[in-house]
């Protein structure tokens, strides 16, 4: 994260416009933040355990929200497809997760 | 491939050298898809975990077996990986091979870190609890689940040092540059699996197990 | 292929191996696919010999065991599945005017995989027994407890290996139709079977993730002795069906999409009229596929989830006849006032019509959970689901090779053998199992391998076997066709039904390997027709005559094929005492495994080291036929 090793050299050879590190630092320290609230409530304990749990899914939820849109570029332009895919992968893998969480027995 | 493939100048490389050709735009696309089928196949272990959740037999519990400083350093440890390999791409994008190898060779020594600890936690329940695949469904649902997710990790750590091989030895072309960009997709998917790990496995495990 | 530009040509046998061209790797498809078709109908002959009469002893319980549960198996994953991917293969990238598919050396990759697996499942039978717990494979009942031999280890470690190329195959196809269309091809100008083969693919991308995790943790349980599905040590057996279905009902529409692309293509080319509600099968499709991953839990009635789960996946299955509606009606609606030739191709799809609404039908009433109860594990279901597949899915099938066996070989299928086959197979399908719905109804239960006389099962079952025999008589006189077909001079006319819609009869037959001398630019739905009806003999192409790049070949997917193969083979061993302890050491180690998954990585490793850099068919080298003359 030192700037200096990114702002050397070659990117002055062409004249594109390169994204800076900032945003990606933003989510960097988003995604920290999110941890460490999800982390300290646990750590902490004796909060409602139904809140903890609908606290640590909102957490997790953000954080990767976060990571795919900013580090992975979902909510650029032209990220049409991608994203249709990746829902569709996620939403499977949600039917699984109910099926687990109300129709088995125990 | 219509465009020459010999580009070795990076300096001649376009904005962004991953999607400069068709295959190049090809092998992205093709590794979202991938990625898409990735999803549920982690969400069906996932699934798998959350029914055997609580089938800890004779075994210990979650909350009993699980230290938290650990997943919290292995859960740091990941999520700096993923930031230098955002970096990585940045400074492919600027043509700075120097720069990318440095970026990659970081993400992959955080790798190794995260891979460590893993096998540390395994080792100390196997060894120390003699806790193991076979205790109980629980422990095998743990181990399958978050084992998937260390194979992901040792899969992507070999990737990334193959492809660093690689840019010294071919420089960063319009053929290397998708095979970086997929591989930087690829860990940041793994960092994305982990936020669901820590949070369904471990944190939940503390709360509810 | 390590080596840039100097492209070798391999010829006879090296060729298909190393072949990466879409159309050859079709007709390896083919080949695999209708060899294990093949074997998984002498299969189903031998299940309906046992049943003839009454106490019959052709075949032990446990071979019968074997038979029903390697029927189903090769039936769906190793026979229809490669030949639909024979199809897609052969007419995808000719119906978006693409030169090649996305990746080809995944798609070769994704070939040999299914082969190896599929060679692996049937291994089984000469090395101690084949699986026997069922196409679904049932825990506990596929459990090592209840299950003792190797056989369902070939069952999830074949099968392990046959889904990876599936999977591997479904992405090639989504990224060949997204990337690869032909200048003003857009998604709504593609043809139907293009649709349904992206539909499916999609479909496969999302459904076989879940029956790998399956396949593994049975895997696990039955070798590294992990306790999915022990009930004893907290295991839970209905997390096996819920995978299994998860994966299993898409599994089934990703079957017979591309029979309603094949059906949408014959209807319309032989009524000689624009397929009816173009968007409206578009909407169908994805809406079907949508509905398709919602319902699997129907297959599970009766293990007690309870009234709210029955009643809305018996909901949602119903909501499904909808779009399928949709799509029969538009069919009759295309027909309607066409001008219709009734040639071999187009009597399949005709067939195809009443019989796969007769499937449907009963699918809507097992669609009602109450009645489910009784129609449940009986010849009733057994009858249904083959009305879909054999009925739906196989009669496309057979109207799609007859459709497109010239573009694949530049021969014609001779008619009249043709039509004696139509109507050997579908009066013997219906023979089998038209009669089974009422058997079941009287209450035979399926996977029984024999029953006690005077119950009335007797000449019902007599009468199924008889049209089973028939079928087979069909499928004889399509070999013999096949057989007759290949004495004729090859080359065809491209436009051999002269009246083709679609792009893959704007070019030569078989298509030359590079397929368009020159992309052609597409200016609305059934590209050709239109440029035909607008005068043109061709079509216009979209860009000057040019050097044409093309992949090397490389035998690398097959040698990572067979590393999976031996890793597979040395993993399911593990547990075994072999008598001889170098074997036990190997074995016992995970040596043979990490041998196999040694030569897999090692291509893989080989592959990015090396890079592809293709070769060129100059300008020169093209003939003229490249855009149809």
């Amino acid at each position: 994260m030192t700037n200096h090793d990114l702002n050397d050299g070659s990117a002055v050879k062409h004249r594109h416009r390169h994204e800076g590190p900032q945003k990606h630092i933003i989510a960097f320290v988003f995604s920290i933040i999110l941890t460490l609230i999800a982390f300290a409530t646990v750590a902490a304990g004796g909060v409602n355990i139904a809140f903890t749990v609908l606290l640590l899914l909102v957490m997790a939820v953000l954080q990767v929200l976060v990571q795919l849109g900013y580090w992975m570029h979902l909510k650029d332009k032209g990220h049409m497809m991608p994203i249709l895919f990746m829902a569709g992968g996620f939403f499977v893998a949600g039917l699984a997760i109910i099926a687990a969480l109300y129709w088995m027995w125990w | 491939m219509t465009t020459p493939h010999a580009q070795q100048a990076s300096s001649a490389l376009p904005h962004e050298p991953e999607k400069a050709t068709l295959e190049g735009r090809n092998k992205v696309l093709g590794f979202w898809l991938f990625l898409g089928g990735e999803a549920v196949l982690f969400g069906t272990l996932f699934a798998t975990f959350l029914t055997l959740r609580n089938q800890v037999a004779d075994g210990p519990s979650a909350s009993e077996l699980f230290s938290l400083p650990i997943t919290a350093a292995a859960t740091f440890i990941l999520l700096v990986s993923s930031l230098t390999s955002v970096f990585a791409i940045q400074a492919m994008h600027r043509g700075n091979r120097t720069s990318l190898v440095r970026w990659l060779g970081l993400t992959v020594l955080l790798g190794l870190a995260f891979l460590a600890l893993e096998i540390y936690e395994f080792a100390e329940y196997i060894i120390h609890d003699d806790y193991g695949m076979t205790t109980s469904a629980f422990s095998s649902a743990f181990y399958t689940l978050v084992g998937f997710h260390g194979a992901h990790v040792l899969f992507g750590i070999l990737w990334i040092s193959i492809l660093i091989g690689q840019l010294f030895k071919k420089g960063l072309t319009v053929v290397t540059a998708p095979k970086v960009y997929v591989s930087a997709m690829y860990w940041h998917f793994i960092d994305v699996v982990w936020v669901f790990i820590f949070t369904v496995v471990y944190l939940l495990g503390k709360v509810v197990g | 292929m390590a080596h840039a530009h100097s492209v070798k040509r391999h010829k006879g046998l090296m060729d298909w191996l190393t072949t990466v061209d879409h159309k050859k790797i079709a007709i390896l498809y083919l080949v695999a696919g209708g060899l294990f078709f093949g074997i998984g109908g002498i299969e189903a002959l031998m299940i309906r010999v046992q049943l003839a009469k009454p106490m019959n002893d052709f075949v032990t319980a446990q071979q019968f065991n074997e038979l029903i549960t390697m029927h189903g198996t090769t039936m769906i994953f190793l026979g229809v599945m490669p030949i639909i991917f024979a199809l897609m293969n052969a007419v995808v990238p000719l119906q978006i005017g693409a030169r090649d598919v996305a990746f080809p050396f995944l798609n070769s990759l994704g070939f040999w995989t299914f082969l190896f697996g599929g060679l692996l499942l049937n291994l089984s039978w000469v090395m101690g027994g084949a699986p026997d717990a069922g196409w679904t494979s049932y825990t506990p009942l596929s459990s090592s407890t209840y299950s003792t031999t190797h056989g369902v280890d070939f069952y999830t470690i074949g099968l392990q290996i046959a889904g990876l190329g599936t999977l591997i195959g479904g992405i090639n196809f989504l990224a060949t139709i997204i990337t690869m269309r032909a200048p003003g091809m857009s998604f709504m100008r593609m043809p139907m079977f293009t649709w349904t083969a992206f539909v499916t693919s999609a479909m496969i991308l999302f459904a076989f993730p879940a029956v790998t995790v399956g396949l593994v943790l049975l895997t696990f349980d039955r070798i590294l002795g992990a306790n999915f599905f022990d009930v004893a040590q907290g295991g839970n057996p209905v997390l096996w069906q819920h995978i299994f279905w998860i994966f299993g009902h898409p599994e089934v529409y990703i079957l017979i999409l591309p029979a309603f692309g094949i059906i949408s293509e014959v209807v319309s080319t032989f009524s000689r009229k624009r397929l009816f509600g173009y968007s409206s099968m578009v909407f169908a499709t994805i809406l079907i596929a949508f509905l398709g991953f919602m319902v699997w839990a129907h297959h599970m009635f009766t293990t007690g989830m309870g009234p709210v789960a029955n009643a809305l996946f018996s909901i949602a299955t119903m909501l499904i006849a909808v779009p399928t509606g949709i799509k029969i009606f538009n069919w009759l609606f295309t027909m309607w006032g066409g001008q219709i030739t009734f040639n071999t191709a187009n009597l399949f799809a005709a067939g195809f019509i009443p019989t796969f609404v007769m499937g449907g039908v009963t699918g809507v009433m097992l669609a009602s959970a109450p009645a489910d109860y009784q129609y449940h594990d009986t010849y009733f279901v057994v009858a249904h689901f083959h009305y879909v597949i054999v009925g739906g899915l196989v009669l496309g099938l057979f109207a799609g090779l007859h459709y497109w066996w010239p573009k694949m070989f530049g021969r014609v299928l001779n008619e009249g053998l043709g039509k004696l086959e139509f109507w050997t197979f579908i009066i013997g399908f219906h023979l089998t199992f038209f009669i089974q719905h009422f058997l079941g109804l009287i209450g035979m239960q399926r996977r029984v391998f024999t029953y006690l006389p005077n119950q009335g099962f007797d000449l019902m079952n007599l009468i199924s076997t008889i049209g089973a025999f028939l079928m087979g008589v069909g499928v004889i006189v399509f070999l013999i066709n096949i057989a007759i077909s290949f004495k004729q001079p090859k080359g065809v006319d491209g436009d051999v039904w002269k009246d083709g819609r679609t792009l893959e009869w704007a070019i030569p037959s078989p298509p030359p390997e590079y397929n368009f001398k020159q992309t052609p630019l597409v200016r609305g739905i059934d590209a050709f027709w239109k440029e035909k009806m607008a005068g043109n003999k061709e079509m216009t192409p979209a860009e000057p005559v040019g050097p044409i790049h093309m992949p090397s070949p490389t035998i690398l997917p097959f040698v990572m094929s067979v590393g999976l193969f031996i890793a597979g083979l040395g993993f399911m061993f593990t547990n075994d005492d072999f008598g001889n302890s170098l074997l036990n050491f190997l074995f016992g180690n995970y040596i043979i495994t990490g041998i196999g998954l040694a030569i897999t990585f090692g291509s893989m490793l080989l592959r990015s080291l090396f890079d592809d850099h293709g070769w060129h068919v100059e300008p020169e080298e093209l003939n003229d036929k490249g855009v149809k003359a």
